[in-house]
């Protein structure tokens, strides 16, 4: 179905650059005592970014490794602050300074005490996410034009707690209505130069995907009921359905996403189609494991020969050189794992995303103009600090 | 000249310019035209800027140089050359393609910020959590400190096992009747807060312990090695200190806080792990360091009022003194980094203290003392 006006999304990274880009910096991170992660994911985003294009016009990612330290560093001071005064207002009113409780309202008081501590990190978290995704749209850009996002992560943070308490209390039976609320909260907060993105489209649209979930649901209760009566059948069943269910949430995923895809626009013309495939993805999965566990057994076996041969025949002095030798590449050995994830797991799957997305009217494009270049972002410090977002 | 195809974007739209790029190396000039572009386009190759790690092969993208406000230094127009002759001349005679430009004032911006969050951190550690693991130790149930005590009772018998097998607890009659008779006696007079529960192993380790909840273990070790019957009992009330100061509690909630903390700061990655356990070790032993000092004090004042000589619990400092200077080879540990004071220091205290005290009597008699030495045959 693809036309003239259409532009298709193509991406061009390879395995041994990004192999490289990737080990490289894990091993400045890890010399650094992991001052470097900043620069080290500002350096892969950059490459990722650059790989993918559309129309022949590569995206380009302008953060830099330096805001993003600063940005950490101000969300430490804030983190510290908000935890250390949250204590404070707790022990101030007396909450948690009950040494040995003696009537039942100071026992509540104190489980409340642990309590709010503990979920006093839960609208964080979510901030975190808002304000990272924010700062990664403020740094993309794509034929020298931004994207943007607006303000707004207290009330995604708000948001977000009320629909993922609704979802837990549903028993997940919610879970499309929270999707779907989220991502359309910051889907039409989302600009391409002074284009606006608009999500259309209903929640309970996004049932039809949940069909294999369900189907896993069933069977695991079935498998559970049957159990009873038969074991061994009861077990199989439940195997199955546990399968059935790992498989029907990705295949969820995916059809959540070319449901939303297809009802999203960009300014007053421009539309999308996403068909990522979920045979495809778990495929991807599947022999990037394989590859990867089998790189790695092959290294440990290579290794534990020579080294083992090497402590069979040598003096003293070659024991400690090969002691050395093998600490150094034992870490080596760690670093290159995570790269081997995001060389054969993580970039497939992007590219997969990327050549599956059609972009729809491509001269509505042309009419966009600049927008102004953000300064408030603060770099996604929260985000690094909590630790919130994959790996890249 | 060198010519070449490539895509223009001005940084105002999103419209694409097909232009012709052409290289004037004489006067040092990128220059390009195209249908749709009103004007020529003259870019200086000092200013000319290669966007950073971007994929080899095909075009390349590149930028200019401006003071620009925004985070790039530069400015927003974009120029792809998709000539790898063009792309790899200009790679030899641009001068600053690949210079990383920087704001003025980023310098300082650095240090201003890393200060504060220094600060902040050092607050949070050595003075919140510390105060949170006071308050949360003073609020835990006494059953659940008790059970979380017997917990590392278990994980240290079987850190210090040998060989198969538990360590065995000593339960000899007579043994166990003199410990319990020097129990009572450090014990009558001071304001005990912790029901004790001290026990034996059959270890040859010269040391002992307080774990949470009034537990304390001694190891035969320090039975065996023991000068006197005072000498035992002068370890025995500084670990009364302990769980009476409620330290092991107090111990594993700090840490449990600021591991949190510090692998916040560090990152969870394998460059974090290893900094983050050394951070650890060396938070931990400084916490032990000043509540072994209480302990210290504590232990004294016991002594002082069931009238046992401190002199017992010197002597025992002047040997593990001994033990220390005997250590193979001159590596010297930092003195932080060890988890208790220097002996030296504890001997000469526990020593003017035994000057200062009244008439004292022995904390066991000799077949008492002899009883608690088999407790384990």
């Amino acid at each position: 179905m693809s036309t003239e006006s259409d532009i298709q999304g193509q991406y061009r990274g390879t395995r041994s650059e990004l192999f490289n880009l990737a080990f490289v910096t894990s091993l400045l991170t890890l010399v650094t005592l992991g001052i470097y992660r900043f620069w080290a994911k500002t350096r892969i985003r950059k490459y990722i970014w650059s790989s993918v294009s559309g129309d022949g016009d590569a995206f380009e990612y302008t953060g830099t490794g330096m805001e993003k330290f600063l940005g950490f560093l101000v969300a430490i001071v804030v983190l510290a602050i908000y935890l250390g005064v949250i204590q404070m207002v707790l022990f101030f009113f007396g909450i948690s300074f009950v040494a040995e409780p003696t009537s039942q309202a100071e026992v509540i008081m104190m489980i409340a005490a642990i309590y709010i501590n503990l979920f006093a990190l839960f609208p964080l978290i979510f901030y975190a996410a808002y304000r990272a995704r924010r700062y990664k749209m403020a740094r993309t850009r794509w034929r020298g034009v931004r994207f943007g996002m607006e303000q707004g992560a207290w009330g995604f943070a708000l948001r977000a707690c009320g629909y993922t308490l609704l979802t837990i209390v549903s028993l997940g039976l919610l879970a499309p209505l929270a999707n779907f609320k989220l991502e359309k909260y910051m889907a039409d907060r989302s600009w391409y130069g002074d284009a606006k993105f608009e999500q259309g489209g209903k929640w309970t649209k996004l049932y039809a995907a949940m069909l294999h979930v369900f189907i896993g649901i069933a069977l695991l209760i079935v498998g559970i009921v049957i159990a009873q009566a038969s074991v061994f059948l009861g077990m199989v069943l439940v195997i199955v359905g546990y399968g059935w269910l790992i498989v029907g949430s990705i295949y969820y995923r995916v059809h959540a996403m070319r449901y939303m895809a297809a009802n999203r626009t960009l300014g007053d013309e421009v539309t999308f189609t996403a068909t990522p495939r979920t045979g495809e993805l778990i495929k991807i999965l599947f022999l990037g494991s394989l590859i990867i566990i089998g790189i790695t057994f092959g290294i440990a076996i290579v290794g534990s020969l020579v080294f083992g041969g090497l402590f069979a025949v040598g003096s003293e002095a070659l024991m400690i050189v090969a002691g050395v030798l093998g600490a150094i590449l034992y870490i080596a050995f760690l670093v290159m794992i995570s790269a081997l994830s995001l060389v054969f797991i993580v970039q497939p799957m992007l590219s997969h995303f990327v050549t599956e997305l059609t972009v729809h009217n491509k001269d509505g494009l042309n009419t966009i103009s600049q927008r102004a270049a953000e300064t408030g972002v603060d770099a996604e410090g929260f985000a690094d600090a909590l630790d919130v977002g994959g790996a890249f | 000249m060198q010519e070449a195809a490539g895509s223009y974007f001005d940084g105002l739209s999103a419209a694409k310019h097909k232009v012709v790029v052409r290289l004037d190396e004489a006067t040092g000039y990128l220059t390009f035209e195209g249908e749709s572009l009103k004007a020529v386009q003259h870019w200086r190759l000092e200013d000319l800027r290669l966007l950073a790690d971007q994929p080899g092969g095909g075009w390349l993208t590149f930028t200019r140089y401006t003071e620009h406000e925004d985070e790039t230094l530069s400015h927003e127009a974009r120029l792809s050359v998709r000539d790898g002759a063009m792309n790899a001349r200009l790679r030899e005679i641009a001068p600053r393609l690949k210079k990383r430009d920087v704001h003025r004032g980023t310098g300082m911006r650095v240090v201003k910020t890393l200060a504060a969050a220094i600060a902040a951190v050092c607050l949070m550690l050595f003075v919140i959590l510390p105060a949170m693991a006071d308050t949360l130790a003073r609020m835990m149930p006494r059953e659940r400190e008790v059970q979380f005590g017997r917990a590392v009772i278990a994980q240290v018998k079987w850190f210090v096992r040998r060989g198969h097998g538990d360590v065995a607890v000593c339960e000899a009659p007579d043994g166990l009747a003199a410990l319990k008779q020097m129990e009572v006696r450090l014990t009558a007079e001071m304001n005990m807060e912790y029901e004790l529960d001290i026990q034996v192993f059959d270890h040859p380790m010269v040391n002992a312990f307080a774990a949470p909840g009034g537990q304390i273990v001694i190891m035969r070790g320090l039975l065996d090695d023991a000068t006197s019957a005072d000498a035992v009992a002068g370890v025995l009330a500084h670990e009364i200190g302990h769980v009476e100061n409620r330290d092991a509690t107090r111990g594993a909630l700090r840490a449990a806080g600021s591991a949190g903390l510090i692998s916040m700061v560090f990152g969870d990655f394998s460059g974090g792990a290893l900094a983050v356990v050394l951070a650890e070790q060396m938070l931990e032993t400084s916490y032990t360091r000043e509540a072994e000092a209480k302990a210290d004090d504590y232990a004294l004042e016991a002594l002082k009022k069931a009238e046992v000589s401190g002199e017992g619990l010197a002597t025992f400092f002047d040997y593990v003194l001994g033990l220390e200077s005997e250590l193979p080879g001159a590596l010297e540990t930092p003195a932080y980094l060890r988890s208790h004071p220097p002996s030296l220091e504890r001997a000469n205290k526990a020593r003017s203290f035994a000057g200062t005290q009244g008439a004292t009597t022995s904390v066991l008699s000799d077949a008492d003392w002899s009883a608690l030495q088999s407790i384990c045959d």
